[in-house]
């Protein structure tokens, strides 16, 4: 496929708001590719480069494809900026930019789908201290055979953005609908292999090769995921539940195969060398090949201590053994997903638990069964007591399904009203804090797209802003005045006294009193609060409180 | 197999040649010398360059390709003083050419052919406009216009047999014009072509330090530079796509 007939489908995408037209749109591109473009496009069009297994970085910032998209349009990087500045989109700016250029140029070659994708992978794979000037050099080279709408994607790609409202639901059912076959079983598929590209791979082999699907060692699955709910509701429709404590630390998938281990946090980000001690215990704990879940904590005195500890382990890439010895941390583990070849994702979690206690030692999370409800308040009690989170209640015949925020867990916790969102836009500070950020926009997603939520502007030390002035300084797209607009990758965990209807943010709703909580590094962009999550707790909080239990 | 020596200083002139347009380039060794034709990343610009054997103090080689890593192959001149000659040598398929210069001994490893952009065809264009013009002339010229603007005319004014060289920039403009006296030559055929300084400063450097360059020029067409390099046993061609007129 070439690339400017995969720009002109992104165009078309671009162009529509129907989720059934997409799917169409899509679904009538997947047959026609062959065997290596398939999980190219099927990526692309999410604007994802590598599957989500891979641990891949494309490690473009907007400063080196501006410079890159000047050169090639014979402008300045500053004329690049004015027209990103303009248009308010790189993709747009890099297109105008391409279709002005008053550059000439000897030749002109053809991009294609694998040819592009050939040339994003070399320049992840570039390394060390002249990495920068090959990557410039490669995305010249990209952008300077490429039409002025390639150059509208391929921007956009190299941001990890693509802005065409195309969220991974409308794609595993366009992959569904293209090989006729059931979207239960993409989704099934999607869950183990955790690569959309290989699904459709697959899925074009036909329903055999979709079915047949197991997950692979050091290919981490994305993890499950609970709900908020209530102790009395689960009971009620279940009976005798798991009850586990809710641990305050950083969530892990721990694989290991033979003596060679690696772990992955939440965002599935490679965290081995960080964390060589969780390693060892854990390597020391069994002598089976396992991938295993379980929420890693720091504890001092025999106590947990909060969640930003742990964090400062997982970022860290200097000094491991230094801060090895001030925190020590402790593994929780709570489920198993693969075990000596075999996938376990399917079995009912009552029996993984048994596997789980045959093939791991130590550090197995304690569990309580019970469908007493007073049994099941005292384990919380208890829980609070020694310092947790809250509990986790799980249903005992559940599968494990990957990504899955279902019903099938549940988290149980004292009501903290805090949402996870992406920091999409900042004003500069004034007085003393005029060289920093001084107030953050804010954004939910529904369907692949960020939508502006609310500003927040309260409850930083000088100290976090300073730190958020350096994670965000290098994302920054564009300016206006005393506007920034990022490349999303940040993520705030953000406090609020109540949520509002609001005709202001593009989301129709805004927070009142909104305050800075934390950073959630182990939080991705695709891991933010959803529209439909915040329409939901509009209504609980209409309805008068939340269904969380009180302290 | 190679194996040759050759004074530092010409050996620089010619790497300068290339490394004003790439970072990288395939080089072509036959038994009668050195060779090379490469584009810049954004298509614009192209070199080629030819060294003879009689450039070099001693050469032997056979017909190979070698990747090189341009800056590489400058960071080894800084070692080097007025007067010393740089031994190469390189094995039948070796994959690290042995350098040595000032009683440094390097061992660099080329750069894998397949990854360097094939050798370009350069494309076949009439440029009815010639001069010879002292390189120093022509880089200075160059030099005063960068200060000005980001991109120059060059051109051939038929009727005052003149060739001229104007940069606009957004308040202030510059304007060069050569007299036919201050030429070597001119075949006066009317000729303009608006060029991007960008590539024009790197390739000015590289001219200045050549006696006569001589440049050809059309209408809204490239723009050719030819001169020699390594006293007469060197050649370097540049060429230069024009940027288009937006007024």
């Amino acid at each position: 496929m070439l690339f400017i007939d995969f720009s002109r489908c992104c165009e078309k995408l671009e162009g529509i708001s129907g989720r059934l037209e997409m799917i169409d749109i899509i679904s009538r591109e997947l047959p026609g590719l062959t065997d290596e473009e398939l999980p190219i496009f099927v990526r692309f069009i999410m604007g994802r480069i590598f599957p989500d297994w891979s641990s891949q970085k494309l490690g473009i910032g907007p400063n080196l494809l501006y410079e890159a998209a000047g050169y090639v349009a014979g402008v300045k990087k500053e004329n690049v900026i004015t027209t990103i500045n303009k248009t308010g989109d790189v993709g747009q700016a890099i297109e105008e930019l391409l279709a002005e250029k008053s550059q000439t140029t000897f030749f002109h070659e053809q991009l294609d789908l694998v040819r592009v994708y050939r040339e994003l992978t070399s320049i992840a794979s570039q390394e060390g201290k002249k990495s920068q000037r090959e990557k410039l050099l490669a995305v010249r080279r990209l952008l300077g055979n490429a039409h002025p709408l390639e150059g509208r994607y391929l921007a956009r790609i190299m941001l990890e953005e693509l802005r065409i409202g195309v969220g991974e639901g409308s794609v595993r059912e366009a992959i569904a609908k293209a090989f006729s076959l059931d979207s239960g079983l993409v989704e099934h598929a999607m869950q183990a292999l955790n690569d959309l590209g290989e699904v459709a791979r697959r899925a074009k082999a036909g329903a055999d090769a979709l079915k047949d699907v197991h997950i692979t060692p050091f290919h981490p699955v994305r993890m499950m995921l609970a709900q908020q709910g209530t102790i009395a509701d689960m009971i009620a429709d279940h009976g005798a539940v798991a009850a586990e404590f809710k641990y305050d630390g950083s969530r892990f998938q721990f694989h290991k195969k033979g003596n060679w281990a690696r772990m992955y946090s939440r965002r599935l980000e490679d965290v081995t060398g960080a964390l060589p001690d969780v390693i060892q215990q854990l390597l020391a704990s069994t002598e089976h090949d396992v991938i295993i879940d379980g929420e890693v904590i720091a504890v001092k005195d025999g106590r947990p201590m909060p969640f930003q500890s742990v964090l400062r382990r997982f970022r860290r890439k200097h000094d491991v053994a230094e801060a090895q010895e001030s925190i020590q941390l402790v593994p929780n583990v709570f489920d198993i997903l693969y075990l000596d070849g075999a996938t376990l994702i399917d079995l009912p979690f009552d029996e993984r638990r048994r596997r789980l206690v045959s093939a791991v030692r130590f550090y197995i999370a304690p569990q309580v069964v019970s469908d007493n409800k007073e049994t099941i308040e005292m384990t919380y009690r208890e829980a609070l007591d020694a310092g947790h989170e809250g509990i986790m209640l799980k249903v005992l015949s559940s599968p494990y399904t990957p990504g899955m925020r279902g019903k099938n867990w549940i988290k149980i916790k004292p009501a903290v009203d805090t949402l996870d969102l992406a920091v999409i836009g900042a004003e500069w500070g004034e007085g003393k804090r005029a060289h920093l950020f001084g107030s953050f926009l804010l954004a939910c997603q529904k369907d692949g797209k960020l939508l502006p939520l609310s500003r927040v502007a309260t409850g930083f030390s000088d100290e976090q802003l300073t730190e958020v002035y350096d994670l965000l300084k290098d994302a920054i797209l564009s300016t206006s005045k005393k506007e920034v607009a990022f490349e999303p990758s940040l993520v705030f965990e953000v406090g609020y006294s109540e949520i509002q209807t609001s005709p202001t943010y593009e989301a129709g709703f805004a927070l009142r009193f909104p305050r800075f909580i934390r950073i959630r590094d182990d939080k991705g962009i695709t891991d933010i609060e959803t529209l439909d999550g915040i329409r939901e707790r509009y209504r609980q909080q209409a309805k008068g409180g939340g269904e969380t239990v009180q302290k | 197999m190679l194996k040759a020596t050759i004074d530092a200083e010409i050996f620089r002139e010619a790497i300068d040649a290339i490394s004003a347009l790439v970072p990288e380039c395939r080089l072509h060794t036959t038994d009668s010398g050195f060779s090379t034709r490469a584009v810049d990343t954004a298509n614009v610009a192209m070199v080629s360059l030819e060294l003879k054997k009689e450039a070099f103090e001693s050469y032997k080689a056979t017909k190979s390709q070698l990747g090189i890593d341009i800056s590489k192959m400058k960071n080894i001149f800084n070692m080097a003083g007025k007067g010393d000659l740089i031994s190469l040598e390189l094995g039948d398929n070796a994959q690290k050419m042995q350098v040595s210069v000032h009683g440094y001994h390097y061992s660099i490893t080329l750069l894998d052919t397949n990854t360097i952009r094939k050798d370009p065809n350069p494309p076949t264009i009439n440029l009815p406009g010639k001069l010879t013009i002292a390189g120093e002339d022509l880089n200075n010229a160059i030099k005063a216009a960068a200060v000005i603007s980001d991109k120059i005319a060059m051109g051939i004014n038929a009727k005052d047999q003149t060739f001229f060289m104007i940069a606009e920039g957004d308040t202030d403009n510059i304007r060069r014009e050569f007299s036919k006296d201050e030429l070597k030559s001119l075949s006066a055929n009317e000729a303009r072509s608006l060029f991007s300084l960008d590539y024009l400063k790197d390739m000015g450097k590289v001219m200045s330090r050549a006696q006569e360059v001589e440049v050809f020029l059309g209408m809204d067409h490239p723009v050719r530079f030819s001169f020699d390099i390594a006293n007469g046993n060197g050649h370097v061609e540049y060429l230069l796509a024009p940027r288009i007129e937006a007024d």
